[in-house]
């Protein structure tokens, strides 16, 4: 059995101020082995953050099935973290104070919290800033906080949603090759949304590719690049590939929306 | 002087830039006859008086009394309201009941209540403190209200994700983040109970700072008048000010993201 | 759904309110002379419109508070408008600004009674001097809000400094401008009711302050009552007005 198995998943969202609805997520069925760095691509609106969210327990689906470890989802559970795109720390609490701020809520028993907070703030290469406050931290540092305080409950699964995309370019980069260095350690199943394709196949094991009108799996790619990774792959003729496969199913995405919008 | 200590204090120079040049047009424009002193009086004779009141102790007992008034008055405001806002902020039933009354209390002339309360508290600082207090409370339990309600979403859902219940989420999220605006209503609520000692005094007092307006006021003594004034809003804006710092300082902690 | 329970409860809290306001004077737990009852304060109030000369008293001072009012916004936007848009200029008026901010308006009432009489003028100063504050206050928020990139935009296609103040700051800082407008309009009613009761010959104040000297706390409680009801209709159109305009207003 698979960590994560979702069969015929859809989201059926209420438009606001009408009736209408619309169908976010259609039939969406995939499983998900246990260790896998699985990234999700897609254009705007194709539904990726509403398959995390609902994964994560934090949206109910209205069709069909997600389980974890055969346990079918309806709401958070001590298995899962969600690593948001804004690290929605607590102004008010130091980093340390926001590391332990995910134990204190899920009643953490056994260990000091602090140590163990420490230790986590230290993997994340922020040792020596456990006494700052998030409003001395850049965005990059804030996300690493965000990552020390989600592996803090030991997760089986990370889910992770567009976390780089309010950074720059640069620090994107370095934060890729970050993610990547930690999860080795623990190789826990990751589930990582993004736009960017470049970061897509950088990342993962597998690539999850999305289409629109209504949300649905496209495709699902295998990525053969050999890990440790580094930014230089980027380069490649392999990375290549993947990259010119991925844009052409996003393409069709694209240039279908040019053509309702050449119409209307 | 450096460059850097004018630049901070930049705000702290034009206000008394500003003041110094209202004050000297003032005197130039009673001095030339613009303006009749009867009613408006000069720096200079107002400056005599300040001297002569805080020689002679007058000034410094009128706002003795008042100071204590207020305090008592926006102090039980400040419990009530903070408290109040608090448990509409976790009960949403107590929000909808009190509304209603909370809505009366902002918007009737309260001071038309005073004979009442002279009738029960009798005239001078029981009936001045209790509108003092009247009139601060509503707008302390709003802004407390509105900061545990307008908690960042994005931080609410953060603490789910981790298995919050409504209890963790309340203690641990929406009352700390609200804090600056607790602080805000603080603010706001200065003038509101300043202006309720100063009227309370004018309709249903025998001394104080609001009392002295009225009785120089009255005898159109100005420059005696104007003492108190001054030493009214002097308090106001000391007060207001010490908060707006202390606030500035809570923001950076709580602004959610910068 | 929620709008509904939030009603339900609300009215359910005035009723409680109003039933013990009601009954216990009758059980001798509250002296009735102090809190009157529901009963003798509707009885009352047939017995105000029919014959107690509110119209009169609600015409003196409703001018009050329209003369004061309106030289407030006719004044004060003008003022606010012009402080708002010169820089130094606003940098030295805004301290004294908010020093006069923070003196309570209604402290003048003694020497104004003295100066302007016991008329309508010293009610109509007194409602100008406490709405025309908030107003300018606000109006030069609005001014110094409008988005100078919309300002930077326009001068980049070769927009008049008159152009750029009619077609951009004007109604950029209208929102605003309703707001302090509204926030004005509590100080005024304030000011003709306070200064009515302070000194006056005529008026709801006036009304006020008579029967509540004479302790009919029945009387006091329907004019009050009144007001408030005046000032929430003032308010709330306001408030309308202001959600209206500022629909189109990038958050």
């Amino acid at each position: 059995m698979a960590q994560i198995e979702i069969e015929n998943l859809g989201i059926r969202y209420k438009k606001p101020n009408s009736d209408e609805t619309f169908m976010a997520l259609s039939g969406i069925t995939h499983s998900i082995e246990k260790g896998l760095f699985v990234t999700i691509v897609g254009s705007s609106g194709c539904g990726k953050s509403s398959l995390l969210m609902a994964i994560a327990g934090l949206t109910p689906y209205t069709s069909g099935s997600v389980r974890i470890n055969g346990k079918p989802v309806s709401g958070p559970g001590p298995e899962r973290a969600v690593i948001f795109q804004d690290a929605s720390l607590l102004p008010w609490r130091s980093v340390l104070g926001n590391v332990r701020f995910a134990m204190e809520m899920r009643r953490w028993k056994g260990e000091d919290l602090t140590n163990r907070a420490q230790r986590y703030i230290d993997s994340v290469g922020l040792a020596g800033f456990s006494d700052y406050h998030p409003h001395q931290l850049s965005g990059g540092m804030r996300q690493r906080v965000n990552i020390a305080r989600a592996l803090s409950v030991d997760p089986e699964v990370l889910l992770m949603d567009e976390p780089f995309g309010a950074l720059d370019a640069q620090t994107r980069e370095i934060m890729g090759e970050e993610l990547l260095r930690i999860w080795s350690r623990d190789r826990k199943t990751v589930l990582f949304v993004t736009h960017s394709i470049d970061e897509a196949v950088f990342l993962g094991d597998q690539v999850i590719v999305m289409g629109k009108n209504p949300g649905r799996i496209k495709d699902v790619i295998k990525i053969d690049l050999p890990r440790p990774r580094t930014n230089a792959i980027l380069d490649s003729d392999v990375f290549t590939e993947y990259r010119r496969v991925i844009r052409h199913h996003l393409a069709d995405d694209m240039a279908s929306l040019q053509r309702l919008e050449s119409v209307a | 002087m450096s460059p850097a200590f004018l630049e901070r204090y930049r705000g702290g120079f034009f206000a008394l830039f500003s003041f110094l040049l209202i004050g000297l047009l003032w005197e130039f424009a009673v001095s030339a006859n613009w303006i009749n002193p009867l009613f408006v009086s000069r720096p200079s004779a107002v400056w005599t008086q300040i001297m002569a009141q805080v020689s002679s102790g007058e000034l410094l007992q009128n706002f003795s009394i008042s100071l204590i008034e207020f305090m008592i008055g926006f102090g039980l405001a400040m419990m009530l309201g903070v408290a109040l806002g608090v448990l509409a902020g976790w009960f949403r039933t107590v929000e909808y009941a009190l509304d209603p009354f909370i809505w009366f209390t902002y918007a009737a002339p309260l001071i038309a209540f005073y004979p009442l309360f002279v009738a029960n508290l009798g005239l001078g600082a029981p009936t001045v403190i209790a509108i003092a207090f009247l009139f601060a409370l509503p707008a302390i339990y709003a802004n407390t209200l509105s900061g545990i309600q307008n908690v960042d979403q994005d931080m609410v859902r953060m603490a789910t994700s981790f298995g919050a219940g409504r209890r963790d989420i309340f203690l641990r999220v929406a009352l700390p983040a609200s804090m600056s605006m607790v602080v805000a209503g603080l603010r706001l609520s200065i003038g509101r109970a300043l202006t309720g000692v100063v009227v309370a005094e004018i309709f249903g007092a025998t001394a104080g700072l609001g009392y002295s307006i009225t009785y120089y006021g009255q005898q159109l003594q100005t420059a005696q008048m104007l003492v108190s004034l001054l030493a009214v809003v002097a308090f106001g804006v000391l007060l207001t000010q010490t908060l707006a710092a202390f606030e500035a300082r809570l923001d950076w902690r709580s602004a959610p993201g910068t | 759904m929620k709008t509904h329970g939030r009603i339900f409860v609300s009215s359910a809290a005035v009723a409680i309110f109003l039933m013990a306001w009601q009954f216990l004077p009758t059980l001798g737990l509250v002296d009735i002379r102090y809190t009157s009852q529901p009963s003798s304060v509707f009885k009352t109030a047939i017995n105000i419109l029919l014959n107690d000369n509110l119209g009169h008293h609600a015409y003196v001072s409703f001018m009050e508070f329209i003369a004061g009012f309106g030289l407030a916004v006719v004044i004060g936007i003008p003022v606010g408008i012009v402080f708002g848009s010169v820089k130094m200029l606003r940098q030295i008026v805004d301290p004294p600004l908010m020093a006069l901010n923070m003196m309570p308006r209604l402290a003048l009432l003694p020497i104004l009674a003295v100066w302007l009489g016991i008329g309508m003028a010293s009610k109509i100063a007194v409602v100008f001097l406490g709405a025309v504050m908030p107003i300018i206050v606000n109006t030069m928020a609005g001014v110094r809000e409008t988005d100078a990139r919309l300002v930077l935009a326009a001068r980049s296609f070769g927009a008049t400094h008159l152009d750029i103040f009619i077609r951009i700051l004007l109604p950029g800082s209208l929102p605003a401008v309703i707001m302090g407008i509204r926030l004005g309009i509590g100080r005024a009613i304030l000011g003709v009711v306070v200064g009515e009761m302070y000194v006056a010959e005529a008026g709801i104040g006036f009304q006020i302050v008579t029967y509540g000297s004479s302790m009919r706390i029945d009387y006091l409680l329907v004019y009050t009552l009144l007001i408030a009801g005046f000032g929430y209709l003032l308010t709330s159109a306001a408030r309308m007005l202001e959600n209206h305009l500022s629909t189109w207003r990038p958050l």
